[in-house]
């Protein structure tokens, strides 16, 4: 089998991951499909270093030329986070509203989320993977996964209940 | 609750105890009732998540882009011949030395090349239908068995269709199932061997039980954890 045909059975049927990634970072399609396509040629240069499972080693390599973007282009997205604030924060979301929304809100929530929340949510929620795969993926160590997600999880809850009282929304279902 | 609490409420939410630390954060559960309310919401939010946020396929666009921007490797004839050679060398060796596991590893990979191919040429379904009265017959009429062929929408995982398939020179039924966004392919014949087994090849999880004389292969990326529940299932229902 030829090295293309193995990228393309092993890395091509993680586009929709890669995609749905590159979309939640830069939060536009257009951007999303730029970047991508800029990160498959550089995934496909360095397939040969490829050892173990397909998928996060895709998203890392994803995730990277996103990040390198978004320094260029929109360099407030990434500033550096205090994760120590990260630690101290140790509430669990109170009373939830996220039912009672609509889709939209939810999705502009989202969006909203500092860039390092967001896609420690993003790979755990929609992604499922594992904190072992967030973490190679992200590029920190497992406990910052863990409290990013904490605080990720947080700041939704937080943002859906302020969009739904500002609103005036409701609550049903 | 302390930092201690909230990092266990996360982490078993997401699957990552690992049995024993799990069995004592349930005790932990059953027991205060503050922890229990904070579980369920951070429960409800994660699947408020799950079920509502956008998931973006990529655009048909990028594949094409990709196919052609992407330079052919060139390759002399000498490295397929090598290939074959050090392919016939091994098998020889495989041949003389079968581990064990290597029948479920050969399995696994069979089973997994279909499901890629299957969603490559975007040919996952033969009979798209979620009607198991409409699915059974179709496949009925193409095997020399009747899988047995049941919806499980109630449960989060929506019969969408199926298709059959040749493993180890036997044809299938693959029983096509989704759970959000993720498809999962269940192969099922008399020939799929039986015995439980799991395995991950390439970023997909492999689940094998058998029942009812049938063998049931379940192929997705999907995680570990709602994969097993699936196997259980549909377990439970053939």
């Amino acid at each position: 089998m030829t090295e293309r045909s193995r990228f393309e059975q092993q890395v091509l049927p993680h586009m929709d991951a890669a995609y749905n990634l590159a979309r939640w970072l830069t939060r536009n399609d257009h951007d999303a499909k730029d970047v991508l396509q800029e990160a498959l040629l550089r995934a496909y240069r360095f397939f040969d270093g490829l050892r173990g499972e397909a998928r996060p080693w895709l998203l890392a390599i994803v995730r990277n030329a996103c990040f390198s973007w978004l320094q260029a282009n929109r360099p407030g997205d990434v500033a550096p986070l205090d994760e120590e604030a990260e630690e101290a924060d140790t509430e669990t979301p109170e009373a939830l509203a996220a039912r009672s929304l609509d889709r939209r809100l939810l999705n502009e929530a989202i969006a909203a989320l500092p860039v390092h929340f967001r896609e420690a949510l993003i790979l755990r929620e929609l992604e499922d993977l594992s904190y072992r795969d967030i973490a190679r993926i992200t590029g920190v160590p497992i406990g910052t996964v863990m409290s990013r997600l904490a605080r990720a999880r947080r700041l939704l809850a937080d943002s859906m209940r302020v969009i739904a009282s500002a609103a005036r929304l409701p609550v049903h279902r | 609750m302390n930092a201690e609490e909230s990092r266990l409420l996360h982490a078993y939410l997401d699957g990552e105890l690992d049995p024993p630390r799990a069995v004592a954060f349930e005790a932990r559960l059953a027991q205060d009732a503050g922890l229990r309310a904070a579980y369920e919401r951070l429960r409800e939010l994660s699947s408020a998540i799950r079920e509502e946020a956008d998931y973006h396929a990529a655009p048909a666009e990028l594949s094409r882009a990709f196919s052609e921007q992407a330079p052919r490797a060139r390759r002399s004839w000498l490295q397929p011949a090598l290939a074959l050679a050090a392919a016939v060398l091994l098998g020889i060796a495989v041949g003389f030395f079968l581990p064990r596991g290597a029948g479920e590893e050969a399995l696994a990979r069979e089973l997994v090349a279909s499901h890629v191919r299957a969603t490559l040429s975007d040919r996952m379904i033969d009979v798209a239908s979620s009607d198991q009265h409409t699915v059974k017959p179709w496949l009925s009429a193409r095997l020399p068995f009747s899988p047995p062929v049941s919806d499980f929408s109630g449960e989060g995982f929506p019969l969408v269709g199926a298709r059959v398939e040749y493993v180890g020179g036997k044809p299938a039924a693959v029983l096509v199932y989704k759970r959000r966004r993720h498809t999962i392919d269940v192969f099922v014949s008399p020939d799929v061997p039986s015995g439980r087994a799991a395995s991950a090849r390439d970023g997909f999880n492999v689940e094998r039980f058998s029942a009812q004389g049938m063998g049931f292969a379940l192929v997705s990326d999907l995680n570990r954890n709602e994969l097993e529940d699936f196997a259980r299932l549909l377990a439970g229902r053939s």
